[in-house]
């Protein structure tokens, strides 16, 4: 591409990038869609916390029938602590060599909740029953006979929430802490109750030494492939969106033909894609920003173990995978009659993009496995579920898949903006009708 | 200035333009005339090199038309639009840039020419603010704009009342006037015979008429004078019959005689004469002879009959 080319070139890309970022639109999808997923998690998260603790608060009495006799001695409360964790307080550093003396207690921030609900015998299950209907217990447990032996523990409840887990497991460390009460001291029956409290896992890490695995720390390492893959694939989609709304409008306002009398459809096209991509890549930016100031001083204080390496191979994903679907888009664009008729195909297209947000659980926690390499060397799927892959805890991602992996998007893109830049010189000036799928692949193939 | 040398372009082995062969010289302004489907608009588009012929040749000032030399022309299609929501001067000053002006230049350049065309006023509006008429003018400058040296205009005068029509004849004659070439693509015949030099007639892809507007109406001129004047017009030698409308007489001449010989026998009988022409037919009357009779046709070849204008 010589100078003249080149600034024509910008000269679309300048014209493209501020038309689309001085909309109102813009505006509102920089501030309004981080706003809406700040608000779906925060509702969420609270109405979470807010049902766990309404499921203990109403259970104040619990009615227990006993045929196993194991029980006589039991105490007549039980009672639970909620730990209300607030992900963002400040945790312990857990880089480094994992130090059990250093880490007791570490990462554990957050406000102690007790809750108690006494406990009544009944003699049979026809007096609990009466009990239970009449409101006087919230719950009924029933201990066999053979308890001992086979378990079998029934509850009875007159109703049971989403959370019925939490009132399960209080009930739960209650019989364990009584069924060994009195045979061994105190100390034991507690630690019977509560097995695995203050439990720390080590993970082997990228670099080789074992790693402590801390909850919110857990939670940065599954967030964040994903957080990753969908700016990715949004950037990517919102990027293709606006390629094809900016063709699809000059092809209703019917001035293409004036335009490309001053410019090749070839260099329309890049600085299209130029133009539109930086505005997609801001958006993207801006986002990243927001995400910073907001959750930043966490991920600050938790670290992430994401070596720089993987984040130059995101952008290099990024442009590869932009360029594929923004060459699609304009091709589509061009093909098409208006917005709408455009929208209707390349549906299709960014769908492709989402699929590995919907398999997200199972690239992240088997990174290796046939699904996610397949899925990684796709080039629909290759830039986000490649992103997901290198970025889940503990992946080890063979360097031949990536190179395989971008050297098949490198080509994807290839076809497609040859393609899409015949298809888009002929397209442009049809009007009026569709052409059918191998009237475009033969002008993909021949071009004008 | 502008070559075109047998160009043949066909769509689904359907050949839309064939052979056509003409050369524009500099300065002058040109039309191509042709009924709806003849091939114009794949003419000039193959000019502009949006597409490209399957064969023979098409130079600008010595050169193939390529990204390079494509900036020396200006092209105004039938099919125009603009960005609605862009401002006026902005709208205009984008295609300065895109056709080589530095930023600042074509925002100067944009500026004066809207003063021009009596649209300054409505520079910091929104492109959609305008009236159609208006609109048109402003497509009219995205032609204009650059200092082309080949203006290439399909319809331009569509739309706008006659001062506008006016202004914007006097507009290619100051470009003309400045070296500019003008081609021009029109179904307004009148305006052919007032501001054309030279016209190309097309019909069916085929080039059925070439030569200056002179010469083309005198071709199809009938063997007649047309003649104003005082006195007996009836019964001079060589003259068939005579018709007379408003003052105005037709004098029908018989095979053989000149209108030399008619002038001498009038001036010989003492006739007053205030006006005396060849009776040449107005272009429109050419044109649609050309078109229902399929001159200049080649039937062994002919395509399809005359319809919309094929697409890619």
């Amino acid at each position: 591409m010589n100078g003249d080319a080149l600034r024509r070139v910008m000269t679309v890309a300048r014209r493209e990038f501020l038309t689309t970022i001085r909309r109102r639109a813009f505006l509102f999808t920089v501030l309004g869609t981080p706003a809406y997923f700040a608000v779906v998690m925060l509702v969420t998260s609270a109405a979470e916390v807010r049902e766990r603790r309404e499921v203990l608060r109403e259970l104040s009495a619990v009615g227990v029938v006993d045929s196993s006799g194991l029980f006589a001695q039991a105490t007549r409360e039980i009672r639970t602590q909620l730990r209300a964790e607030n992900p963002f307080a400040q945790a312990r550093g857990s880089r480094g060599l994992p130090d059990p003396r250093s880490l007791s207690g570490g990462g554990q921030a957050g406000t102690i909740e007790e809750f108690r609900a006494s406990v009544r015998f009944y003699p049979g299950m026809a007096e609990a029953e009466a009990a239970l209907r009449a409101r006087e217990v919230d719950q009924v447990i029933v201990v066999p006979e053979s308890y001992l032996e086979a378990g079998g523990v029934r509850r009875y409840a007159r109703s049971s929430s989403l959370f019925s887990g939490t009132d399960g497991r209080a009930i739960g460390a209650w019989l364990a802490r009584n069924l060994v009460r009195g045979r061994v001291d105190s100390a034991l029956a507690a630690r019977v109750a509560r097995p695995v409290e203050g439990e720390r896992l080590y993970n082997l890490g990228r670099g080789g030494a074992f790693e402590l695995k801390d909850d919110r720390r857990q939670l940065v390492d599954i967030m964040l492939p994903l957080v990753f893959a969908l700016l990715l694939g949004m950037c990517i989609t919102i990027g293709g969106q606006y390629l094809l709304q900016g063709v699809a409008e000059e092809k209703e306002s019917r001035i293409l033909e004036s335009l490309l009398c001053a410019i090749s459809p070839g260099e329309l096209m890049t600085g299209k894609l130029f133009g539109l991509g930086g505005a997609g890549l801001l958006l993207v930016g801006l986002w990243s920003a927001i995400g910073a100031l907001t959750a930043g001083p966490m991920l600050a204080t938790l670290g992430t173990s994401l070596p720089p390496w993987i984040l130059l191979l995101a952008v290099a994903y990024f442009v590869l995978g932009y360029l594929f679907y923004g060459s699609m888009m304009i091709g589509i664009g061009a093909v098409t009659n208006n917005m709408r008729e455009g929208q209707q195909f390349s549906v299709w297209i960014t769908l492709g993009s989402f699929v590995p947000m919907i398999v997200f659980t199972s690239i992240v926690s088997r990174p290796n496995s046939a699904l996610a390499v397949g899925l990684s060397l796709f080039p629909l799927t290759a830039p986000t579920s490649m992103v997901m892959r290198l970025s889940a805890p503990g992946a080890v991602v063979p360097a031949w898949q990536i190179g395989l992996s971008l050297l098949l998007l490198a080509a994807a893109m290839s076809l497609a903006l040859i393609g899409s830049a015949r298809v888009f010189r002929i397209g442009l000036l049809l009007y009026g009708k569709t052409p059918n799928l191998p009237e475009i692949l033969r002008w993909a193939r021949r071009g004008a | 200035m502008l070559e075109v040398r047998n160009v043949t372009k066909r769509y689904d082995d359907r050949a839309v333009v064939r052979e056509v062969s003409f050369e524009v010289q500099a300065g002058e302004i040109f039309a191509l005339l042709g009924p709806n489907g003849a091939g114009k608009t794949t003419l000039l588009r193959m000019i502009t090199d949006i597409i490209r012929p399957d064969s023979g040749a098409i130079l600008l000032e010595g050169r193939p038309v390529d990204g390079a030399t494509r900036r020396a022309i200006a092209y105004l299609p039938e099919e125009r639009g603009l960005y609605r929501r862009s401002k006026v001067v902005e709208c205009l000053a984008y295609f300065g840039e895109l056709k080589g002006l530095p930023r600042r230049a074509a925002r100067a350049a944009a500026a004066e020419l809207l003063a021009r065309v009596e649209l300054e006023a409505w520079a910091g509006k929104q492109v959609q603010a305008l009236s159609k008429g208006m609109q048109q003018k402003l497509q009219l400058c995205t032609a204009l704009i650059g200092a082309p040296r080949l203006l290439i205009l399909d319809e331009p005068f569509t739309g706008l009342d006659p001062l506008n029509v006016r202004l914007f004849e006097g507009i290619l004659h100051e470009r003309r006037q400045a070296g500019a070439t003008v081609l021009l693509s029109t179904h307004q015949m009148n305006k052919v015979e007032q501001v054309c030099d030279r016209a190309l007639m097309m019909n069916r892809g085929h080039m059925v008429l070439h030569g200056t507007v002179r010469e083309i109406r005198r071709r199809y001129a009938d063997h007649a004078v047309v003649v104003r004047a005082e006195g007996v017009l009836g019964g001079v030698p060589g003259v068939r019959s005579v018709e007379s409308v408003n003052g105005e007489s037709r004098l029908m001449l018989e095979p053989g005689a000149t209108a030399d010989q008619v002038l001498r026998a009038l001036l010989d009988r003492g006739v007053a004469i205030e006006a005396f022409a060849p009776a040449a037919l107005p272009l429109e009357d050419i044109f649609v002879k050309v078109v229902r009779e399929g001159i200049g046709l080649d039937h062994g070849q002919s395509g399809p009959p005359p319809a919309a204008e094929p697409t890619p």
